[in-house]
């Protein structure tokens, strides 16, 4: 009788006992970059110049075609202390120079800079981000770096070298360019570029804010607002400027982040810009050449409270399942980071604290970001590399941090919850760029700091299935951008663009959780649509466009 | 905008006076100095400066017109050298000392930099020097002598702000080393601590309360709020849970604790400990705004019952503002867009009329 009695007991505390929840496993590992000496060289000043806080971008891209992913990255300059008209940036002296890594099938990387004819980016252009496209549809990616200064379009000859075509092709800016991105906004089958700049800024314009013996960054309300730029291609390796004929420039921002999807359904690419303090900017592709800005009616210029976001990252993809693509914006401590959700016939709804992105980020500085399924459930997973503007935040407020540790937030669901990213090595991390570095089926990232080395973060993988596509466009651009593809349910736009200053893997990754088979379906942007279904996981596979 | 008033008054030193010290070179040169002064190229200046100083490199007004200038190009390390110069050549010169007080200051050399203050009486960075050298008591004597000189200064209200912050927190220090066990000391330090934003100090000082005495109403409220303001939130709903246990019936408490749920995406919980408050106290426009807020995805006609009485309230407040951006959320969810677009219309026009031109 006692027997029974205590197993009862025992029985009836395990009832009551919550379940412990096993500690997240860490994702990643934070690995050495075997060949990779770069070091993000922003040379900061004591008079703070505001370019200083704001590089530097880096890119996934296979520029070789060898399958393996190659990594550029963007370096800033020299800054002169004082800077002074004309500026000279010491971009020729080699260890600010951009560089090329090309992987090695051992997962070990070459630079491969002054091989390809990347070096030397220009002595009176100071680094900032790069976007990456096959503008000429000839098979090779092509890279666009932006700078604060004039920005560079470098063509893939195919051969493992590229060549500087910027004057030919018309795309060289000026002033502060950021985020930049490449995508089809008129459906003609050739990639057209859009690059977003931060302010009217120059040296002589700069100013030191704070107090007296704690300088600090001015915020960017202390500048003038800049416009964004829409290059059309022509198709002839050439651009033409329609900014103005599109209506891109009738609104000027503090843009610093882009993200591309086609938020309505119509079958055209609409455009995000992360704007810094101000009013966040959702341009409306109207599908006659011409845009509309609609954020404020839309429901995503906004915080749920009100507040303008200091926007600096951004990410166009469908979080929670329904096939609408949704919007996280990275900012500043304080608020919480952006989350909109696409509720359906253009409207959105600021749901940053019911995504649960609320509680992991009120204090914490976002910058590049990433929306990949990273434990390949179903559900895309959220990675911000984070990291303050001011250096001497910390004299102003106690609980904010200069350097900090990356926030991976693993969906559940549709609700975001806290993940063990693998390192909580504190940097002061600006650009990210997610793909499968190792071609395990796993996404993988790369995120710069200032002053340091990039950091890999390399997935620990699992047993989860998996899929990744890439889209070979015929009668759309040859990289598939702009295409919308379902897989078992899950919502892709595809996309290299996102993220701050950087270029992801334009390959198109799944996570099928227990499924080892899928179906997918595509709407290519030339509007052919395309269903294949049960379809093997595991692998990579290129789909082709079909002819109707 | 202290520097900035300084180096105006130093700029109206007549460059005849320094020309009367020098030779007829250095006179050519400190005229072309001040032309170019005058187009406002401050390199021709510094090189026409640097020049003349090299020719007459006893005259203390020429020096102190150079540190003036790299002042101006806010290049106080480079100001430091012909201005400590200056002030050995001319002792008596309050503007060398002012000028050089400032650059040492500005980069940092605050005790090096008092001395100098003192002799030029300037009251206003002398109080900021010591304040950066531990010496809150004589700065806030000094910062408010400058206040009352420049009484809408913000710096200077900032300074002040803080010195005072520093000089209780030296007070609270000496009560609790004489009253060790005194949770009010430790609570009084807290506050000191949260006033000047030294949240982790802040923190430290409450858990030190706590632990003498968990029973004293406030402590848990007010480490709660430490952990809000630094969007702790976890930390925060704890030590308001705590609180609620000892004070059930306090609407503040109940809202506090309904907002940090809401900061945590516990939507649910969140709208019955903010219905709690407003059944506590009905009409407080924040616990109406927040309940509205949680309710906006799950349940949009009750978020508008609870927002139209936050607009009732309010009227055309900043809060009244953020009531008609939810509603126009809610109301476009609903497949409402006429009433969506009244909304964010309301919205601008209250938030125009009531928003602050940024700093």
């Amino acid at each position: 009788m006692m027997r029974i009695c205590l197993l009862s007991l025992l029985f009836s505390l395990c009832a009551i006992s919550p379940t412990p929840r096993p500690s997240p496993e860490p994702r990643f590992k934070l690995s050495p970059a075997h060949g990779i000496d770069f070091v993000l060289r922003n040379s900061p000043t004591p008079r703070k110049y505001l370019i200083e806080t704001m590089p530097g971008g880096v890119a996934l891209l296979d520029y070789n075609n060898d399958g393996l992913l190659d990594i550029f990255l963007v370096n800033a300059g020299h800054v002169a202390d004082p800077l002074l008209s004309p500026v000279n940036f010491d971009r020729h002296d080699p260890s600010y120079w951009n560089r090329l890594y090309r992987q090695n099938k051992d997962g070990t990387f070459t630079d491969v800079t002054v091989q390809a004819g990347l070096q030397n980016a220009g002595d009176t252009n100071y680094g900032m981000g790069v976007a990456v496209g096959d503008y000429d549809n000839d098979g090779f990616p092509d890279i666009y770096v932006t700078n604060f200064g004039r920005n560079l379009l470098y063509h893939n000859n195919g051969d493992g070298t590229f060549t500087d075509v910027t004057t030919k092709a018309g795309v060289g800016a000026g002033g502060w360019s950021t985020s930049a991105g490449f995508f089809d906004y008129d459906n003609d089958g050739h990639l057209d570029l859009f690059v977003t700049r931060y302010l009217d800024w120059t040296p002589e314009k700069s100013k030191t804010c704070g107090r007296i013996a704690e300088p600090m960054y001015c915020p960017p309300g202390e500048f003038g607002p800049a416009t964004s730029i829409l290059y059309h291609n022509r198709g002839n390796g050439t651009f033409e400027d329609v900014s103005a004929a599109s209506g891109i420039s009738a609104k000027p921002g503090h843009g610093l982040g882009v993200a591309f999807s086609d938020y309505d359904g119509d079958g055209f690419t609409d455009i995000f810009v992360a704007n810094d303090a101000i009013e966040q900017f959702l341009w409306h592709n109207n599908g006659n050449g011409t845009f509309t800005e609609v954020a404020f009616n839309s429901g995503a210029a906004l915080s749920s409270t009100g507040k303008k976001l200091s926007g600096m990252g951004v990410v166009f993809q469908d979080y929670d399942n329904d096939g609408l693509p949704d919007l996280i914006v990275t900012q500043l401590p304080h608020e919480p980071y952006g989350v909109f959700h696409n509720d359906g016939k253009g409207s959105f709804s600021a749901q940053e604290l019911e995504s649960g992105i609320g509680a992991l980020s009120g204090n914490s500085s976002g910058w590049g970001i990433g929306l990949e399924d990273f434990d390949n459930d179903g559900w895309k997973d959220v990675f911000i590399v984070q990291g303050h503007v001011f250096d001497n935040v910390h004299s102003y407020d106690s609980s904010l941090s200069y350097r900090e540790p990356p926030l991976l937030a693993l969906n559940r669901n549709g609700h975001f919850e806290k993940g063990e990213p693998g390192s909580n090595l504190p940097v002061v991390g600006r650009g990210a760029a997610f793909g499968d570095l190792n071609n395990d089926g796993w996404v993988d990232g790369v995120t710069t700091s200032l002053g340091e080395r990039p950091q890999l973060y390399l997935n620990r993988g699992g047993k989860s299935h998996w899929i990744a596509i890439t889209l070979r466009g015929n009668r759309s651009n040859r990289d598939g951008y702009g295409a919308r593809v379902q897989v078992n349910g899950q919502v892709r736009f595809a996309t290299a663009s996102g993220s701050y200053l950087s270029s992801n893997d334009k390959r198109l990754h799944f996570g099928l959780g227990s499924m080892d088979t899928c179906g997918i379906e595509i709407r290519w942007p030339s509007g052919i649509r395309q269903e294949l279904r049960g379809v093997k996981a595991d692998k990579f596979m290129t789909i082709e466009e079909s002819e109707q | 905008m202290i520097i900035q008033a300084v180096l105006l008054v130093h700029f109206l030193l007549p460059a005849q006076i320094a020309a009367s010290q020098s030779s007829p070179e250095a006179a050519k040169l400190l005229q072309s100095a001040t032309d170019a002064e005058n187009r406002g190229d401050l390199e021709q200046t510094i090189a026409d400066l640097r020049k003349a100083v090299e020719l007459t490199p006893w005259s203390a007004i020429v020096l102190l017109k150079l540190g003036d200038a790299y002042m101006r190009k806010q290049d106080y390390g480079e100001a430091i050298p012909p201005l400590k110069r200056a002030a050995v050549l001319s002792p008596g010169s309050l503007p060398a000392h002012r000028s050089l007080g400032y650059a040492l200051l500005s980069q940092g050399y605050a005790m090096e930099a008092i001395p100098h203050l003192e002799i030029a009486r300037e009251s206003g960075a002398l109080g900021i020097a010591q304040l950066q050298t531990d010496q809150p008591e004589e700065a806030v004597i000094n910062l408010k002598n400058a206040l009352a000189q420049n009484p809408d200064d913000p710096d200077l209200i900032y300074y002040l702000a803080k010195a005072a912050a520093a000089l209780s927190s030296e007070l609270n220090e000496r009560l609790l080393a004489k009253f060790p066990q005194s949770a009010r000391g430790h609570q009084a330090l807290g506050q000191s601590y949260y006033s000047a934003k030294m949240f982790l100090e802040a923190e430290k000082e409450y858990e030190k309360a706590i632990a003498l005495r968990p029973d004293l109403p406030g402590l848990h409220l007010e480490l709660g709020e430490i952990y809000a303001a630094s969007s702790r939130w976890t930390q925060a709903e704890e030590q308001f849970r705590s609180e609620a246990k000892a004070q059930p019936g306090s609407a503040e408490v109940a809202y506090r604790l309904g907002d940090a749920l809401l900061q945590e995406g516990k939507m649910k919980e969140a709208a019955e400990e903010l219905s709690r408050s407003d059944s506590l106290r009905p009409d407080m426009p924040e616990t109406l705004y927040a309940l509205g807020r949680a309710l906006a995805i799950s349940d949009p006609n009750a978020a508008e019952r609870a927002l139209d009485r936050v607009i009732a309230v309010e009227k055309q407040s900043p809060l009244a503002a953020q009531a008609h951006l939810l509603l126009a959320g809610a109301h476009r969810r609903q497949g409402k867009p006429e009433l969506a677009a009244r909304d964010m219309e309301e919205y601008k026009l209250i938030h125009n009329a009531t928003s602050k031109p940024e700093p």
